[in-house]
């Protein structure tokens, strides 16, 4: 897609260049308008949002860039048990390793997809490492304590991993679930992001490292830009206390508080505080719903998803841990809650 | 110069931007008003390594362009830029402002104090005139019998809200708790009775002070406070209050 883009690149700029000068001229007016208060509001919600993820995301494109040249993949088919379950198994304990949320999972998931990760692998790591690592596993336990709902976050996101990660090994052809920006570059995998595994000295190696972490802040930034935009702009302008006010019920308030998590697009590392406020007014199954789904799938982890996976896989990686995590949820209001 | 060139250069350019966008916030302190405070080694971590990331890229271009080096991955697409771009020029055109009114009305009003890190109920030894908002909420939710608490003097700040399931000569006196950052702000409040309600402006910041009661709004307890004065107060450094 760069290499498109670059070869009508000039025009294509300036043209950006004045699509968003009129962006903002007509915001300006809005402001005019009347409407400078909510505008303001998104404003704020937006920056907030994107403030609190950003480093999160440098974080996760660091990583990314120290895999893209210290790992080879023949040290990833060493290390990562080839069997099904127990690669699924392998992936999801992978954030202990890796612990960013999910603003960093992706790229790094997708740069471990390039060495050769099998894909079930890399899924099952994608959905658990936003909470199965040691900084969520601390937050949890400030927020809830050592009891039942932290055991049942954590098995409850392990189980779904893996289950999830299981069904994609039924795919034996990566390439159907990957873009090609994600295959390995001897399987089909575009080469404009290909570079030999490093051999240079430290300090060559260190800054290539930096300039991988650079582009690739820059290819999954955007979809963080959009994503916070398009949650600041829902919590801008849908009325989330009528959403709230439907929250009764086992089977509804678990989808209204998935729903919610989708919204906010909080960070898993912080988000057991949030889900705190509705432990008394919603049934324990949605608050566990809440810290499972969340973590998994929200709007800027979609856009970043797309990335990733075609769209099929994509819609997979939706639909599955909803059902499943609703399934649970459920259950749990009807027959574990007190 | 080719294109190619000229978007390292621009993606050098946005990415010290973002980082100088991000420590001017920290500077002039209204970074607390996007997140809470114990995010700010984050955030300064954050600024640094993306000024960093950029002396790379720079110290990059400036090497390929003396010799062979060949250049590694694609340059950053325009409109990746652009977006990239876009919480500075949003900054810069929308100026700055913390949640206020149209927040409340959006986001719903919590009768229901957010419990905080611990799920640790209220100190009460704190002298009844020192509680904020969230205090005297916190006060009234997490107590068995919160009457013991009635005719004790409370002394807050808050700004107005005016709810329509209030009555006549009464407004809330609104506050916004934040645990992460303002995606997750909630808003609390106490109602306050006080005669000339209605010409107080949604969103201006007062000080009220006054003797506490218990009433209640669709079925939950809040404090409400018989108001001895109303007083306009500038809006307090930090706007939230952080848990």
């Amino acid at each position: 897609m760069a290499r498109r883009v670059m070869s009508s690149g000039l025009p294509r700029f300036v043209l950006g260049l004045a699509f968003g000068l009129a962006l903002m001229l007509w915001l300006a007016g809005l402001r005019g308008a009347g409407l400078g208060e909510p505008l303001s509001a998104f404003s704020t919600v937006f920056l907030g949002i994107f403030i609190e993820a950003a480093p999160f995301l440098l974080l996760g494109t660091l990583a990314s860039g120290l895999v893209e040249v210290f790992v080879s993949p023949d040290l990833l088919r060493r290390r990562i048990p080839s069997g099904a379950l127990g690669g699924a198994l392998a992936g999801a304990a992978l954030g202990f390793l890796f612990p960013v949320c999910e603003c960093g999972t992706v790229p790094l998931a997708r740069r471990l997809f390039r060495k050769g990760l099998p894909v079930s692998v890399g899924v099952a790591f994608l959905l658990a490492a936003p909470v199965i690592n040691p900084i969520v596993l601390v937050s949890t336990a400030a927020a809830f304590g050592f009891g039942p709902l932290l055991a049942w976050r954590f098995a409850l996101t392990a189980g779904i991993a893996i289950v999830t990660g299981l069904i994609f090994s039924v795919e034996s052809q990566p390439q159907r679930l990957l873009r090609a920006t994600a295959m390995p570059a001897l399987q089909g995998g575009s080469q404009a992001l290909t570079s030999p595994w490093a051999s240079g000295t430290r300090s060559q190696n260190m800054s290539r490292a930096l300039v991988v972490a650079g582009d690739e802040f820059f290819e999954m930034g955007r979809y963080l830009v959009l994503g916070s935009a398009l949650a600041a702009a829902l919590q801008t302008f849908i009325p989330q206390a009528r959403l709230l006010e439907l929250g009764s019920g086992p089977l509804l308030s678990v989808l209204v508080m998935i729903g919610l998590a989708v919204i906010l697009s909080v960070c898993s590392t912080v988000d057991s505080f949030v889900a705190l406020a509705f432990l008394g007014t919603f049934t324990p199954g949605s608050v566990l719903a809440f810290l499972v789904y969340g973590p998994m799938v929200d709007l800027k982890s979609v856009l970043m998803f797309r990335q990733v996976f075609k769209r099929r896989a994509v819609l997979y990686l939706i639909l599955l841990p909803l059902a499943l995590t609703t399934a649970a949820a459920v259950t749990m209001n009807l027959f574990l809650a007190p | 110069m080719s294109t190619s060139r000229l978007h390292r250069s621009f993606q050098a350019l946005v990415l010290a931007l973002l980082g100088l966008f991000l420590l001017n916030k920290v500077w002039n302190g209204t970074v607390l008003w996007y997140i809470n405070s114990r995010f700010l080694p984050l955030t300064l971590i954050g600024a640094f390594g993306l000024l960093w990331l950029a002396q790379v890229r720079l110290a990059q271009l400036q090497s390929t362009l003396e010799g062979t080096h060949d250049h590694n991955g694609s340059s950053p697409s325009a409109w990746g830029l652009l977006v990239l771009a876009l919480p500075i020029l949003l900054g810069l055109v929308i100026p700055p402002a913390p949640l206020g009114a149209s927040a409340v009305a959006n986001k719903g009003f919590a009768v229901v104090a957010p419990a905080g890190a611990g799920g640790s109920p209220v100190q009460i030894e704190m002298a009844p005139t020192d509680r904020t908002v969230l205090d005297w909420v916190r006060a009234f939710n997490y107590t068995a019998d919160p009457a013991g608490y009635e005719g004790e003097p409370a002394d807050v700040i808050g700004f107005v809200y005016h709810d329509p399931r209030l009555a006549a000569g009464e407004f809330l006196l609104a506050r916004f708790t934040l645990t992460c950052c303002v995606a997750d702000a909630a808003a609390i409040g106490l109602i306050v009775r006080w005669p000339a309600a209605a010409e107080l402006p949604t969103n201006r910041w007062v000080r009220v002070q006054g003797p506490v009661q218990l009433a209640e709004l669709e079925g939950r307890r809040i404090p409400l406070i018989e108001a001895q004065s109303v007083e306009a107060v500038p809006p307090p450094d930090l706007p939230y209050i952080y848990n």
